[in-house]
């Protein structure tokens, strides 16, 4: 639907919101003069709101290059990004960033670091803290606030990230195989507490992942790409049945195994 | 919300692997390491002394433990030994801190200027190439014979090696975690603050550790050159009066003084570093 459309001379209905993020036409290109390398070619993708969109390519096929290009960290080559309707100029509002590396600092607590965010924003110190705390125990991070980050295990670091991304409220989250180096029982888990927190919220998630799995059992909808230049190859909604954020259950919706084989086709890993 | 059991493991991983000895075995270890490093002492001053007991000519040239002992007994007595020590350890705290704290905010500044830290870096390395020894006539003749000059040398003797080793610990940060800084919505001087100087602690405190023998070199090379007291004018004095044994007390004297000056730092670390001694 177009925004501000009428419909039939009736009531006018509200401007449907801009989605938060939508891509068009991305060209991304490295390299100067004789040299260049097309690492993105024509790639066209929305974000809507309170959805969970996942994004699975085989590797090397510069998924990070097209997250720093969303975010701002990287300037196209062609096409547009617009945020909330509005062209991306410089590094958007509202958009929480996460990566496989936790980039926890080891000079801060774990209640030091999820509050970077909000100190940065000049927000008062009890506040930040108050807010940070409440995070960090809705995780199951009771009592390990000011454990420094070389004292807690992968998965409680990570989940120390995932509430520093999280504390700031953003509208978006950008998130980049943030789970990849987690062992399988605690990726499910923190897999189920991201979801479970970013439904209840109604954030907006973009998801880059390699794990078909994972972008399955979490998404709404999975975008696949191809081999540099990258372009859409394929687009799945998904539909599974039961709670949405119990991973488990989504691995036993029918569904499920469907999905993934698809995918597993579209991302021609064989003939590689 | 949950806490794997794995999670709950793993903290335990985390400690560094020698605390995991059981408490006794981790001092019986201690204590026989000690216990070595006594017993090479012993045995190192027994063979110079008996060495030195056989003639006296050998006890001239290399001096012996117990008259080494006999001087320091005698400095102690007459208070030169305190006094010098005063003196060349107040000359070197002072260049050592004069010396770190300018290399330091140099190093760190030039993080903020790429432009401007490739135009500066041959002077930099210019300077640091430059012998000491060679600047101390001129110390001599800007700063004249008292402390002032000693503390001129000291100075000059740290300020490019803590320059350095803070610009390669502010240059060495993470991007990831810079852009991570940016995604927040922080500026420059806030990713500075927040994120470049105490990214680059341990590097600093690696430099911190080097300057303390480059301070006390700097301060001692002043003392050669031209000085009425400190450990450097002691050990010249005697030096040029073929007194050996008193040389070799001046320089028990000076390891002393830098073992005091490398603890007192290393405290400091731990005081300003408490993540890395946590757990």
């Amino acid at each position: 639907m177009i925004a501000g459309e009428n419909n039939g001379g009736g009531m006018p209905v509200p401007p449907l919101p801009e989605p938060p993020l939508v891509a068009e036409k991305l060209a991304k290109t490295y390299g100067d003069g004789e040299a260049l390398i097309p690492v993105i070619a024509d790639l066209s993708l929305t974000l809507e709101a309170g959805r969970i969109v996942s994004i699975v390519g085989p590797s090397g096929c510069g998924k990070t290059t097209l997250l720093n290009v969303l975010c701002g960290l990287l300037a196209p080559s062609g096409g547009e990004v617009r945020w909330y309707g509005r062209p991306l100029t410089s590094m958007p509002d509202g958009v929480g960033y996460m990566l496989q590396k936790d980039l926890l600092f080891p000079w801060r607590t774990a209640i030091a670091n999820v509050m970077l965010g909000l100190e940065v924003k000049g927000m008062p110190t009890s506040e930040a803290r108050e807010r940070a705390h409440v995070l960090l125990d809705q995780l199951g991070l009771h009592g390990f606030e000011t454990h420094y980050p070389s004292t807690l295990s992968g998965g409680m670091r990570q989940r120390v990230a995932l509430a520093r991304t999280l504390v700031n409220e953003p509208e978006v989250l950008l998130l980049d195989e943030p789970f990849a180096s987690l062992d399988f029982q605690t990726k499910l888990v923190i897999e189920g507490d991201t979801a479970r927190l970013v439904r209840n919220q109604h954030r907006s998630v973009l998801l880059i992942t390699h794990d078909i799995e994972e972008a399955v059992s979490l998404s709404d909808r999975v975008v696949v790409l191809s081999h540099r230049p990258t372009r859409i190859r394929s687009s799945y909604d998904i539909e599974l049945d039961g709670d949405r954020a119990d991973m488990m259950a989504a691995r036993e919706s029918p569904n499920f195994s469907q999905y993934v084989r698809s995918i597993w086709a579209d991302l021609d890993v064989g003939t590689a | 919300m949950r806490t794997t059991l794995d999670d709950k493991r793993s903290v335990g991983a985390a400690k560094r692997s020698w605390r995991m000895l059981p408490r006794g075995r981790q001092w019986r270890e201690h204590i026989l390491v000690l216990a070595c490093q006594i017993g090479v002492l012993m045995i190192f001053l027994g063979l110079w002394e008996w060495a030195t007991a056989q003639d006296r000519q050998t006890a001239f040239l290399f001096g012996s433990p117990s008259a080494i002992a006999g001087f320091l007994v005698q400095m102690w007595q007459d208070g030169s030994l305190l006094r010098d020590s005063w003196i060349t350890g107040l000359e070197t705290a002072l260049g050592f801190v004069l010396g770190n704290v300018i290399g330091t905010i140099l190093g760190l500044s030039l993080w903020y200027s790429r432009f401007v830290s490739r135009v500066v870096q041959p002077f930099i390395v210019a300077l640091g190439s430059i012998p000491i020894i060679a600047l101390a006539p001129i110390m001599i003749i800007w700063f004249g014979t008292g402390l002032a000059s000693k503390v001129a040398m000291s100075t000059l003797s740290v300020v490019v090696v803590a320059l350095l080793t803070s610009y390669k610990g502010a240059m060495s940060v993470d991007p990831d975690q810079i852009n991570l800084m940016r995604t927040l919505g922080a500026k420059k001087s806030q990713i500075f603050r927040k994120l470049v100087v105490p990214a680059s602690l341990t590097d600093i405190f690696a430099g911190l550790k080097l300057t303390v023998g480059f301070a006390l070199i700097g301060a001692i090379i002043g003392e050669f050159m031209s000085s009425s007291e400190g450990l450097g004018h002691a050990i010249f004095k005697a030096g040029s009066l073929y007194i050996i044994p008193k040389v070799f007390a001046a320089l028990v004297a000076t390891i002393a003084l830098a073992l005091i000056l490398a603890f007192l730092v290393g405290k400091l670390e731990q005081y300003l570093t408490p993540w890395r001694e946590e757990v």
